[in-house]
């Protein structure tokens, strides 16, 4: 066991503890030693102070947007007597913006509602200025959708809904009836279904990269303060550091919602009551949101098929042949394929490994791997990204693929962490112990037993991780070189260069990748739970 | 020959067991019976090797194996919840730990134990499949098959009902007398105890209150707790059923 566990423990030494560490003197290193004055220089920068406001601003709108929509579309599933295939139309849909890089959303808000956008074009005037504020707003609403949803739609599917009935028994009205059978068991999940949002949005690059204008952001000011003209460590190691405070507060705060959070002992499904007028109204409200959302994104398929869009319409294959032939192209999406691939597998032994040592061995110390787990939840990608750029850049793993690859590893480290640990716990405590008897050496036990039982989860993780590698920007985007560029930062270069067209190309591959990333993996997961 | 000699175990500063001498005889069913939390699961453990003893000696046929681990013991258990792995059918998990133990048992041999326990007809079903004393015979067999010295049951009917219970009961006796296997059983149920073993352990806070045949200890009850814990079970149950019968089938 030890084995497994002290490695893990050096490599989360070395990749996220000793960075951080690094990162923190950074920001208070300056030519006359250690002092504040890196902060005091920060915070008396108005054009941060403004960015740190706007940051604050617009993920605090879009967290209470994304919690009410989410809410919504978890209700319209769980509570209303809308026909069953527009439920399941809904659950898949609202989940499309995970298969994507942050950063094409806001190429395709821009061709959809700016000057020449489908649909300006449709209402045949500019509805509003897109790049700033709106298109931030838009952007980080469609991204933390889906986070916010999952989390509320399972909440819901662990309440019970028999309280509803005994509400009305009881002779509640409507409004309290909602209030205590609803919004009261899920006060927890709402609150953090917020504050998720909130931090998606507040260290979030891809979205104000891509259509944030001159409404300027702390991710953006960060950007451009470490790879602009003349890169500042010292400043740039405040900012991260000022960016990791409200995550570090985050965190917190929602392991405080999670223990106020109802626990039902048993949940039981009723039939819901019939009420057409509830029905019409939550089933409008949700098709209209997914609607709108897939009318964005459809513009990144008809664009690349267009010869030049939008003044000449006629259908064309040229774009792609044309991508396809450019051997950077192609090159960049096999650097992504393998950087996934390379994550997925290693990402998935470790964060299984972790959970196997933690869940079903006596290891003394075993709880620190718990430590590490909230830690990497805290840590944002860009900051995570920069601390490794500060710690090996005169090392020779810098420009290496093995760099983004840890990089992505502890990036999304506790997630799959979480899901392995919760499936061990759930398995019968006296495996080892009859294995053992039964002949089996500890390691073969894992082998013959544990593994076996967990592959449903095994390939969630797996799945969990490739799609998160594939799309991820915020964490590569210090770590790329030319050699090693991804997708999804290729991207952000080839908007200097307007290519749009490579763009939409470039993400529906991603898309696409993903898409069949994740069939795949559901269907293997479905058979292996019938076992 | 199973020997306990003044077996004791400490959990943060609290005695769970203290002076624990016992004598088990070869082929004898032997049944721990305690409320819940009395020590009678911490004693199973210890025998097994899964607990390990810091006072007081475990010796099995004049070999002393206090210190010797689990594995090595050659005991085998059948966990209250069975533990069998739900990946494999029941065939699959009666030979699992054959893999480790190649010509352990014979082909034939194997299909004796199948047979015995009337396995055959469930041999390619899932463990969602089965019922609950269906597996309880598969976890049978599959201990079974390893040849244990001493076959060790924690709350062997806890999870069956009515009649399947009564069934289970006797094909543990019978087991134990097939295979002249020593077996120790953990309950918490009188009647379950003095129905089904030779002897039978009764354990109070780390204590054994009394250690006797069934009839001795209906007979000759050691102390109050006997009495008013474990005979009193039995006598309310009697007059419940004499009640219900009639006193003509007393």
């Amino acid at each position: 066991m030890r084995i497994i566990y002290i490695p893990i423990l050096l490599l989360f030494a070395a990749f996220l503890i000793l960075p951080l560490g690094i990162l923190f003197i950074r920001s208070f290193e300056t030519a006359e030693g250690i002092n504040l004055s890196n902060y005091l220089t920060v915070l008396s920068d108005e054009e941060l102070l403004k960015a740190f406001g706007n940051s604050l601003k617009i993920s605090g709108l879009t967290a209470a947007v994304t919690t009410t929509i989410a809410f919504c579309l978890a209700y319209s599933i769980h509570c209303t007597r809308i026909y069953g295939p527009i439920k399941s139309i809904i659950k898949t849909g609202i989940l499309i913006p995970m298969l994507l890089p942050t950063i094409t959303f806001g190429f395709a808000i821009i061709y959809s509602f700016g000057n020449q956008g489908v649909i300006t074009r449709i209402f045949g005037r500019n509805l509003f200025d897109i790049y700033g504020f709106t298109g931030l707003l838009i952007g980080y609403v469609i991204y933390t959708l889906p986070s916010a949803f999952l989390l509320i739609h399972n909440s819901f599917k662990y309440s019970d809904k028999k309280f509803i009935i005994v509400s009305k028994l009881m002779g509640d009205g409507t409004m309290r009836s909602f209030m205590n059978t609803i919004i009261r068991p899920l006060a927890g999940t709402l609150g953090g279904a917020f504050i998720l949002s909130f931090i998606l949005s507040f260290t979030d690059f891809g979205i104000p990269a891509s259509v944030g204008g001159t409404y300027s952001v702390v991710a953006t000011q960060l950007y451009q303060v470490m790879l602009g003209s003349i890169p500042d460590f010292h400043t740039g190691a405040v900012i991260a550091i000022l960016m990791l405070i409200p995550a570090v507060f985050s965190v917190f705060l929602l392991n405080y919602l999670d223990k106020r959070n109802f626990h039902y002992e048993k949940f039981s499904d009723i039939e819901m009551t019939r009420h057409k007028g509830r029905d019409i109204c939550f089933g409008a409200v949700s098709l209209l949101v997914l609607i709108g959302m897939v009318s964005i994104f459809a513009v990144m398929f008809i664009a690349p098929f267009l010869t030049s869009f939008p003044y000449d319409l006629t259908f064309t294959f040229t774009h792609f042949i044309d991508t396809f032939q450019a051997s950077d192209l192609t090159a960049v999406y096999q650097n992504s394929l393998f950087v996934a691939l390379m994550t997925a597998v290693l990402g998935t032994f470790i964060a299984f490994s972790s959970a196997v040592l933690n869940v079903r061995t006596p290891l003394r110390g075993k709880s620190s791997i718990d430590a590490i787990s909230m830690l990497t939840n805290t840590v944002p990608g860009m900051v995570l990204g920069l601390s490794y750029l500060l710690l090996f850049n005169g090392s020779s793993l810098k420009g290496t693929f093995a760099i983004i690859i840890v990089c992505n590893m502890v990036h999304f480290f506790t997630t799959p962490y979480l899901m392995a640990k919760n499936a061990l716990a759930k398995m019968n405590p006296s495996w080892e112990t009859t294995a053992e008897l039964l002949g089996d050496s500890w390691i073969r036990t894992i082998q013959r037993v544990i593994l076996p039982n967990s592959a449903s989860t095994v390939i969630e993780m797996f799945s969990y991780y490739f799609i998160n590698s594939m799309v991820t920007i915020s964490g590569i985007i210090f770590l790329v070189t030319a050699q090693t560029t991804l997708v999804a930062s290729k991207i952000k270069e080839l908007q200097h260069f307007a290519k749009f067209n490579e763009i939409f190309i470039l993400s529906l591959l991603i898309f696409f990748t993903n898409l069949v990333v994740k069939l795949l993996c559901d269907h293997y997961q479905k058979r292996s739970f019938k076992h | 020959m199973l020997k306990l000699q003044n077996i004791s175990k400490r959990f943060d500063d609290k005695f769970v067991l203290e002076h624990i001498n016992l004598e088990i005889g070869t082929g004898e069913i032997v049944s721990l019976l305690g409320p819940s939390g009395s020590g009678k699961t911490t004693l199973l453990n210890i025998i097994l090797g899964l607990t390990s003893v810091e006072q007081g000696k475990i010796i099995f046929n004049d070999l002393d194996l206090s210190n010797v681990r689990m594995k090595d013991r050659g005991f085998n258990i059948v966990f209250q919840d069975y533990a069998l792995f739900p990946h494999l059918n029941a065939y699959e998990n009666i030979v699992y730990g054959l893999r480790n133990k190649k010509g352990l048992v014979s082909e034939e041999e194997l299909h004796d134990y199948i047979d015995f326990l009337e396995l055959q007809p469930h041999l390619t079903k899932k463990m969602g499949e089965l019922s609950g004393g269906q597996k309880q015979r598969v976890a049978l067999a599959r201990t079974l098959v390893m040849k244990p010295k001493i076959l060790l049951l924690d709350e062997p009917l806890s999870a069956l009902d009515g009649v399947i219970k009564e069934s289970i009961k006797q094909r543990i006796k019978s087991i134990a007398r097939e295979y002249k296997l020593t077996t120790i059983i953990v309950t918490h149920d009188p009647e379950e105890a003095l129905t089904m073993s030779d002897k039978i352990l009764i354990i109070n806070q780390g204590n054994i209150s009394q250690f006797g045949s069934p009839q001795q200890i209906i007979d000759h009850p050691a102390n109050d707790f006997v009495k008013e814990f474990i005979l009193k079970q039995l006598e309310i149950k009697r007059e419940n059923i004499y009640h219900l019968f009639g006193e003509k089938y007393a």
